[in-house]
């Protein structure tokens, strides 16, 4: 098979990367590709198709990273993927070769999946990874002895330690791939007398295809409904039992595999292995979650007071921009539309990267390392009552940061049922773009005082808030859990694997490339709705518009002090943000919010501050002519003070409205950014929908009974 | 005896696996006749139990664990 490729070929060969979880198959691609990745989607499901170009000796190879997997069973999307792929259902994504990573400690697994890709007539090659840690296990793996067993070219690596790399690049320009034939003939657990006609009609060259694509065929939405119809209508008139053949399948390729193993496998001492001293303090009943909790504490610490940082200069940045551009361009549509519409837009979607890619850092470190593991492991008992899963954690974690990342995560969770309950609750927890909202309200009327000579009754209202969000996402998923109907069989098998330090590189990589998906999938809807909403903001009905620009010119006119002229052009925003469309909308929604204690400029708050709710803050400025520094928290506090409320003739900002704003806010959606990655994540409109109407019917309902409750 | 009855650091050999459609799930992680697992790690209030089978830990709640009929040795 030795031969170079010909300087004609002028399509670069594909390469699936295929393995098992946790065998370091990752780093092998960040090593063999940098940073020429690409991510993309796959038709019909969420799993990110991640690609890559690996340039050696001046050729150019195509490098398909598959989701990790430890069969050809398809149990998640993710492994519907992996089946599609390897499977060459695909056209487009068809690999001409495999590279096969196993974990060296854990061969007979990866033999598993290694022996089910010959059996496709996949051209394959192995590369025993982790070779530090079999050394280590005292374990010795006879490779010459293994390449005589398979047929298939192997190489032995250390991704972590940067070996073999050479070795990997050098294999793929040989192109030095192989397949011996199957390991296992189909015949040998099913009829395959019935299977000729599946090949005739699949174009397929063996058995165990033609096997794969009935027994799994229907569960992968990526195949036309031609296809599935024909596999149905085959299904019906099959004799075989395919659920008994996979079985028997299963025990006739672990016993061949014993046999390889027993020929290939030295083990230089007979001491057994035990788990890390580590799970003693991580897995304790009581110390785990001490660790967990406490872990918790520092990576939220460490999100506020790096991420802070950042964050205020990007703002600062934009506004700069924005006030650059308005002072350079002439004066007209074009030159506001881009100043205060456009660049805030891009502003308010760049402004989520600090948070993003730190939060999806440290996920990456606690991944990589093991430990995230273990906490589904601690967690799972406790999420299930709820219809979640153990490994929805992780996004509820991260929702107090930010929902969008948040959102993200919840794609490891294979089952359906329990990724949408997820999704649906993620964006009910308390997330750093709230906090704003909440300080300056509970700054308003909660009294800065200590209660009992410590708690602080300030500190207490937050916590509450924060609280109140938990309460909601427990009773949100409870409620789901009995609504939402799936045949799906919840499980949890999962691999607590050995204690490394991470990869620093690849921790890097994570936290660029999930910000530059979250830029580019979701920035587009985040810019588009703040385009919309700004030129709602800014234009309104042109007599009314132009009629308060003219008594505002005279007045200024006739203005005599800058204070005079500063007080005027406050007020001159205000009014025309009250003349505009969303003061209209503003105006119109009164009636609905009245019982919760709102009055009109509320309103106008509420609809500008959808599209993020820290928005709120600087439209209340606006709309009550703060003017001036609208960062400074104490001026709007004393303005907002004295406002009254022209319904009820009290102060606006009563305890009752406060307390009903701040309940508003701990369940309204009042974020596009989480729509839109909603929209991403489930593939459609119709969740994110859902979730914005249930949510802000959730905070209207709740913001009424409390508006109540204290007046 | 099934494997969620077992006591922490006791060892076992499965011997048969309960038919269910977990069940090649389980054997596709290795959990196979004539493999011997230890329990080594419990989560409070019935939670999942880790379970060490060949070098590896394994997590599974109770119900799978159940699925895993064997015969304890030591």
């Amino acid at each position: 098979m030795a031969q170079t490729q010909p300087p004609f070929l002028t399509k670069p060969l594909k390469i699936a990367l295929i393995g098992n979880p946790n065998v370091g198959k990752t780093t092998i691609f960040n090593q063999l590709t940098g940073l020429n990745q690409k991510i993309g989607n796959y038709p019909g499901v969420t799993v990110d198709k991640k690609t890559g170009a690996m340039i050696y000796q001046e050729q150019v190879y195509h490098i398909i990273d598959l989701p990790g997997t430890y069969s050809l069973y398809p149990n998640s999307e993710d492994e519907i993927i992996a089946h599609r792929v390897l499977n060459q259902l695909s056209e487009i994504e068809k690999p001409d070769f495999a590279l096969m990573i196993i974990d060296s400690v854990q061969l007979s697994r990866g033999l598993f999946l290694a022996t089910q890709l010959i059996d496709l007539g996949l051209n394959l090659a192995i590369a025993l990874n982790m070779a530090d840690m079999a050394e280590k296990s005292q374990l010795e793996i006879k490779t010459y002895e293994l390449f005589k067993q398979l047929g298939v070219p192997i190489l032995q690596t250390d991704a972590r330690h940067l070996k073999g790399m050479d070795q990997i690049k050098e294999l793929i320009h040989q192109q030095n791939f192989t397949n011996p034939g199957p390991f296992i003939e189909a015949k040998e657990f099913l009829d395959n007398s019935q299977l000729q006609d599946v090949k005739e009609y699949f174009e397929l060259s063996n058995d165990y295809q033609a096997y794969q694509i009935l027994r799994f065929g229907l569960k992968d939405k990526g195949l036309s409904e031609e296809k599935r119809s024909w596999i149905r209508k085959k299904l019906e008139t099959l004799t075989i039992n395919l659920e008994a053949a996979q079985l028997e399948e299963t025990k006739i390729r672990y016993k061949r595999i014993t046999e390889v193993i027993e020929k290939v496998l030295v083990k230089k001492s007979h001491q057994e292995v035990g788990s890390a001293p580590l799970d003693k303090i991580f897995l304790h009943p009581v110390l785990g979650y001490l660790v967990f909790g406490g872990i918790l504490l520092l990576i939220f610490q460490a999100i506020f007071a790096w991420a802070s940082v950042p964050m205020d200069l990007i703002d600062g940045f934009f506004a700069d921009l924005g006030a650059w551009l308005s002072s350079t361009l002439p004066a007209g549509p074009i030159s506001d539309l881009l100043s205060e519409g456009v660049i805030p837009g891009i502003g308010g979607v760049v402004i989520f990267i600090p948070q993003i890619a730190l939060l999806f850092g440290f996920l990456a470190i606690l991944e990589d390392t093991g430990y995230m593991s273990r906490v589904v492991f601690l967690m799972d008992r406790w999420m299930r009552p709820f219809g979640l899963h153990g490994k929805s954690i992780v996004p509820l974690v991260s929702g107090v940061a930010c929902a969008i990342p948040g959102v993200m995560a919840a794609r490891n969770i294979g089952n359906w049922k329990e990724k949408i309950i997820t999704i649906m609750v993620t964006p009910l927890m308390s997330c750093s773009a709230r906090l704003p909202v909440y300080i300056i309200l509970i700054g308003l009327v909660v009294p800065d005082e200590a209660i009992f000579g410590i708690f602080n009754l300030q500190a207490l209202t937050l916590l509450a808030l924060y609280l109140l969000g938990v309460i909601g996402v427990l009773v949100t998923a409870f409620g789901l859990k009995s609504i939402l109907k799936t045949s799906e069989k919840s499980f949890l098998m999962v691999e607590l694997p050995s204690y490394r330090t991470p990869r620093w590189k690849d921790v890097l990589l994570t936290m660029y490339y999930k910000s530059r998906t979250f830029v580019t999938e979701a920035g587009k809807v985040i810019l588009a709705i703040s385009i919309i909403l700004w030129i709602l903001g800014s234009y309104g009905p042109p007599s009314q518009m132009d009629a308060v620009r003219e008594i505002q010119e005279e007045k200024l006119a006739a203005a005599s002090s800058e204070k005079q002229i500063a007080e005027i052009e406050a007020e001159t925003s205000s009014l025309l943000l009250e003349n505009s469309f969303i003061g209209i909308l503003g105006r119109g929604i009164e009636p609905v919010i009245k019982p919760l204690g709102y009055d009109w400029k509320i309103g106008i708050a509420l609809i500008a501050s959808f599209a993020a709710r820290e928005v709120f803050v600087s439209t209340i400025a606006t709309i009550y002519s703060i003017g001036g520094d609208v960062e400074d928290d104490l001026t709007i506090r004393e303005k907002l003070d004295t406002q009254i409320n022209s319904n009820t003739g009290e102060k606006t900002f009563n305890k009752p409205t406060a307390f009903s704003l701040m309940v508003f806010y701990v369940f309204a959606m009042q974020c596009m950014s989480t729509l839109a990655i909603v929209y991403r994540e489930t593939k459609g409109w119709k969740w994110p929908l859902i979730q914005t109407v249930y949510m802000t019917a959730l905070a209207y309902f709740a913001a009424l009974l409390t508006y109540n409750i204290f007046s | 005896m099934t494997a969620d009855q077992l006591k922490i650091s006791h060892s076992a050999i499965i011997e048969d696996l309960i038919d269910s459609p977990l069940k090649v799930n389980l054997m596709e992680l290795g959990f196979l006749p004539g493999k011997k697992i230890t329990l080594q790690f419990k989560a409070p209030s019935n939670g999942p139990l880790a379970f060490l089978l060949e070098n590896t830990l394994l997590a599974l709640r109770k119900q799978e664990a159940a699925l895993l009929q064997v015969k304890i040795i030591s």
